[in-house]
């Protein structure tokens, strides 16, 4: 009986921390947010006091662990986060032809809910989702040209916004949304990885539209490297401290904002 | 609602096509260079220290090739870039390989070397600055040069080297050379 007893406190135990891990990264809320075609965008969000807001447009709802992470370690910090669920609002599949499908006044309409808060807004993508960042901001800026804008500035962490393939010889082609708005910007690069050789000609391209751009090479790390399977120590290492890069990120872009 | 149901099928239906395609493989294969695409100097140490000059190859068909060692498809291609050299030098083609490392350390360049064993000649470009004047943005970047200079083919990521169609068009690349001096 006293064992039986033992036992179940045991399972007890071990549950309560099982489901305490489970939720330590979780977001405070989920909200729902209806666009003007009734699709329904789950946004999760890890609510803080702080006057800065992050949105992180992160299209794999379910996988994005080490961004989970880091939008609680922000939270704690008193930025709050935001991330939509672009992908699996429009029942999309995670390959790079399905950003073209999102409709754009869906992302700034989402700008337009986290507007509400009063709080400086920042956005945040990685990879090929950084279009998807350019393109809104791009749209936003057209809205609302003149007004009091609470757009802060954008981090693209290793972005691909190659049109096609690259050709060998040839300067690269990008995303019809590079260049198109005026938002300072912070570009982050992993150095072991070829695109590093195409910064420069990235951030002169992302300049044109008149945005003041930063770019910084992360030593020893390569392109994506908080969603590898296979880190390698530099990478845990980054990725373990992703918080302070884009806290570090967001100072420059207040400064250029100002 | 309505919209979400139709993108869904849709995508359902890409999602498909994209699984069909992906069971056969797509082969990269070498691009016709465009007519104005100008071979920029090369001219970088080997892994021992000494100097080669891209200039002092005319009249040898020369693949240049851009590559890192955190690159996967230049790791796996590089075999086949040995199984070419041998096969042309059987059809007894003057060829030669240069492989131009990315802005890496000689000791992450060395272990590399030491495990994929490159039977070619391996530069480094420490600063970048070949990288650079090449236009090149992507690993592995290949040019295709012949016997004049000039180059001819581009490529762009990991491919079989030693394929008929590509041993052929260098073969028939040096040929070119051949026949016009006999002419």
């Amino acid at each position: 009986m006293n064992q039986g007893f033992l036992y179940f406190r045991y399972v007890f135990f071990v549950c309560g921390l099982f489901f305490l891990s489970f939720n330590s990264y979780a977001s405070n809320q989920i909200k729902t947010i209806t666009t003007s075609d009734d699709s329904e965008i789950d946004v999760r969000i890890f609510s803080a006091k702080g006057e800065k807001l992050l949105i992180g447009f992160a299209c794999d709802q379910g996988k994005s662990i080490a961004e989970e992470k880091t939008a609680q370690v922000l939270a704690n910090d008193g930025i709050e986060v935001w991330m939509p669920d672009m992908l699996t609002a429009y029942m999309l599949p995670k390959v790079r032809s399905s950003l073209s499908d999102i409709p754009i006044e869906d992302l700034t309409k989402i700008i337009e809910e986290a507007k509400k808060t009063k709080k400086q807004i920042y956005l945040v993508a990685s990879g090929a989702d950084t279009e998807l960042v350019l393109r809104a901001v791009a749209e936003w800026e057209k809205l609302h040209v003149g007004s009091d804008n609470l757009l802060g500035g954008a981090i693209l962490m290793f972005p691909r916004l190659n049109k096609s393939k690259p050709e060998p010889g040839k300067p690269p082609e990008y995303q019809d949304a590079v260049g198109k708005t005026k938002l300072p910007l912070m570009v982050l690069e992993g150095e072991r990885t070829p695109n590093r050789w195409g910064l420069g000609h990235l951030v002169n391209s992302l300049k044109k539209g008149g945005s003041t751009v930063y770019a910084k090479l992360i030593p020893n790390v390569r392109g994506y490297f908080f969603k590898r399977k296979d880190p390698n120590t530099p990478e845990d290492l980054v990725t373990s401290q992703m918080s302070g890069l884009i806290k570090a990120s967001l100072f420059f872009l207040g400064k250029a904002h100002k | 609602m309505k919209n979400q149901i139709i993108m869904y099928l849709k995508n359902s239906v890409l999602m498909c096509l994209i699984l069909i395609a992906s069971t056969s493989l797509q082969a990269a294969e070498l691009k016709k260079a465009e007519a104005d695409l100008v071979t920029p100097a090369l001219k970088l140490e080997d892994i021992k220290g000494e100097i080669l000059d891209l200039k002092d190859l005319q009249g040898k068909v020369v693949l240049v090739q851009f590559w890192a060692t955190y690159c996967t498809p230049c790791r796996v291609e590089m075999p086949s870039m040995n199984n070419l050299i041998k096969k042309l030098e059987v059809s007894k083609t003057p060829f030669k390989i240069i492989a131009v490392n990315m802005g890496e350390t000689k000791e992450e360049i060395q272990k590399f070397i030491d495990e994929v064993k490159p039977e070619f000649t391996v530069l480094m470009d420490s600063k970048g600055e070949n990288v650079q004047a090449w236009n090149v943005f992507a690993a592995p970047s290949n040019f295709v040069i012949d016997t004049k200079g000039k180059i001819r083919y581009t490529l762009y990521g990991g491919v079989e080297w030693d394929s008929e169609s590509i041993t052929k068009a260098i073969q028939d690349l040096a040929l070119e050379d051949s026949s016009e001096n006999k002419s």
